[in-house]
């Protein structure tokens, strides 16, 4: 996908200024937070959409639409990157479905996986996910849960380099294989890696965010809300007095809040199925971000909970 | 691997109870009512094999199998393998239980006799598969367009088959149970990750049928 205009205005805005500086964006108000893929310079919007589970509704028509719906408010609310994997059943051709009915929006940041253990049968993998996304290429491919990774990553290195991909990358969640995924990061020439990080589980805060920053690897946080789980825990509790502060409105933008002030990461993927909670985990990517001292409070309000 | 030890249950679940339940009420409105018909089938053959009418006794196992097969095709394979990648694999597995039943009525039949136990153990499995399945959609406080019944959805009709073998005083069970009974365990456990009171009927079938089996034994 091209880089709209709207999208560069807002990375050399903000986003561009935030590696070298990053405390100097932060308390400003802005419209929709970028930062910069590091390999590239790319802006990509703080906010992205994540698939699994919410998107997998099989041909479910009243669903489809709902999904179809979660996308149009995601584009018009200037979100870019949408995640998914062949893990996810029909969370593919539901995403082929919403891009077709909204006309392939050229803000779209495809980020797609690849996930089969023949690493031989990967090409094929990819090209069927391809065909039901509907676009000719994908930005982003990553090695799901590094499934096969030795093989599969110099294929999609060599796809990139013929320009068939733009960006490679690796993904892991909920702590696994941590010390793997950094020996990838540290010998790999990768783009992007991914991994849960939240306001609970911050253990890539330890090793992965700064060797994300050392070696220039976007950094995509997944699992923000575990899965839901957080938000279920906490929504009945009262939230803090000082939620202004953090640039939220309400417990989703709080946590989503915490996890894009820490400057090495690149951009969290919330899933949702409805409308107003895209729009509310988009509107998470403008305002004022926490500074250091407010996300340790943050952390400890929640911990203590 | 090491890192088996940090999945739970939820993390194997790839949909949502929303569109899995709203998978089976399409099912259901799309071939109602041929529930009643699978039903009345089953009644019609297992009423008077649990009399001892050999006629059709024979005709018990064929039937299963249609019912096992007819299952594969259109809920597992052509359905619930579209939100669960997994179900295109369980299709086989249900496609191949439905090729044992049909081998198993082709092979020679030493005239067998159910004991009383094992008979009325069997009744009462098939009683609840075929006329109770169904309304465990309601104790669970679903809507009544999600109920599962015999031939359509696998559960009840792996219910009502371990009560219909146990009827018949089916040999070589040896063949025909592990394919059931690990069906029963995924399904259960898959109802219960998605915190489901249906979840408890999977693993009560295959409990009934293990102890009647074992206590009726003679
Ligand atoms: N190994 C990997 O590569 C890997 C592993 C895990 C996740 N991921 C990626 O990361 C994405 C995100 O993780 P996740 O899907 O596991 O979980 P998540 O984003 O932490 O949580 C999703 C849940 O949060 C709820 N939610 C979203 N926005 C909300 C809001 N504003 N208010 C209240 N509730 C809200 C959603 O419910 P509603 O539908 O009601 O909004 C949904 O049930 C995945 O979709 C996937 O793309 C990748």
């Amino acid at each position: 996908m091209t880089i709209t205009r709207r999208a560069t205005v807002q990375g050399l805005g903000i986003g561009a200024l935030l590696p070298l500086a990053p405390r100097l964006a932060l308390g400003q108000p802005t419209g929709i937070l970028t930062r910069p893929i590091p390999s590239t310079g790319e802006p990509i919007p703080v906010v992205g959409l994540g698939t699994w589970i919410t998107f997998n509704v099989g041909d479910d028509p009243v669903l489809m639409e709902e999904c179809a719906a979660v996308m149009a408010a995601f584009f018009e609310g200037g979100g870019r990157m949408i995640d998914s994997s062949p893990m996810y059943s029909s969370s593919q051709p539901t995403i082929g479905y919403g891009l077709r009915k909204l006309g392939y929006p050229e803000r779209l940041f495809s980020a797609e996986k690849v996930w089969i253990s023949d690493a031989g049968q990967g090409g094929a993998q990819i090209e069927a996910s391809r065909a039901y996304w509907g676009v000719d290429k994908f930005d982003l491919m990553q090695v799901h849960n590094l499934v096969s990774w030795e093989e599969h990553l110099p294929a999609l290195l060599e796809l990139k380099a013929a320009g068939q991909l733009r960006y490679v990358g690796i993904t892991t969640s909920e702590g696994r294989r941590h010390r793997e995924i950094e020996r990838v990061m540290a010998s790999q020439p990768i783009d992007f890696v991914q991994a849960t990080y939240n306001i609970l589980d911050r253990e890539i805060e330890e090793r992965i965010l700064p060797l994300a920053r050392e070696k220039g690897i976007a950094v995509i946080a997944n699992r923000p809300f575990r899965e839901g789980d957080l938000i279920r825990q906490i929504e009945d509790e009262p939230l803090p007095e000082w939620l202004a502060e953090a640039g939220a409105r309400n417990w989703a933008q709080f946590l989503l809040k915490f996890i894009i002030s820490h400057p090495a990461v690149t951009c969290v993927i919330p899933a949702t199925t409805r409308v107003d909670h895209v729009r509310e985990n988009l509107e998470a990517a403008g305002g004022i971000l926490p500074h250091e001292k407010l996300r340790r409070r943050m952390i400890d309000y929640v911990e203590a909970l | 691997m090491s890192d088996w030890g940090t999945y739970t249950l939820a993390d194997f679940l790839m949909f949502s109870p929303r569109v899995y339940f709203r998978l089976i009420e399409r099912y259901n409105q799309e071939f109602w009512p041929l529930q009643l018909a699978f039903i009345a089938g089953a009644l019609a053959l297992l009423v008077p094999a649990a009399l001892q009418v050999s006629r059709a006794r024979i005709a018990v196992l064929p039937l299963f199998a249609l019912a096992w097969a007819f299952c594969a095709w259109q809920f597992l394979w052509t359905r619930y393998a579209s939100i669960n990648w997994a179900m295109s694999y369980a299709a086989a597995v249900f496609f191949a239980q439905a090729g044992l039943l049909v081998l198993t009525a082709l092979l020679p039949r030493s005239p067998t006799d159910a004991g009383g136990l094992r008979r009325h153990g069997g009744i009462g499995l098939a009683v609840c598969g075929l006329l109770a399945y169904p309304f465990i959609a309601l104790v669970a406080g679903r809507s009544p367009a999600t109920a599962e019944t015999f031939g359509m959805m696998p559960d009840p009709t792996v219910a009502t088959t371990f009560g219909a073998m146990l009827i018949v005083g089916q040999k070589r069970l040896w063949l025909l149970l592990p394919i059931p009974i690990v069906w029963c365990v995924y399904s259960g456990l898959t109802l219960w990750a998605m915190e489901d009171l249906g979840a408890l009927a999977p693993f009560a079938a295959v409990l009934a049928m293990l102890v009647v089996l074992v206590v009726g034994r003679r």
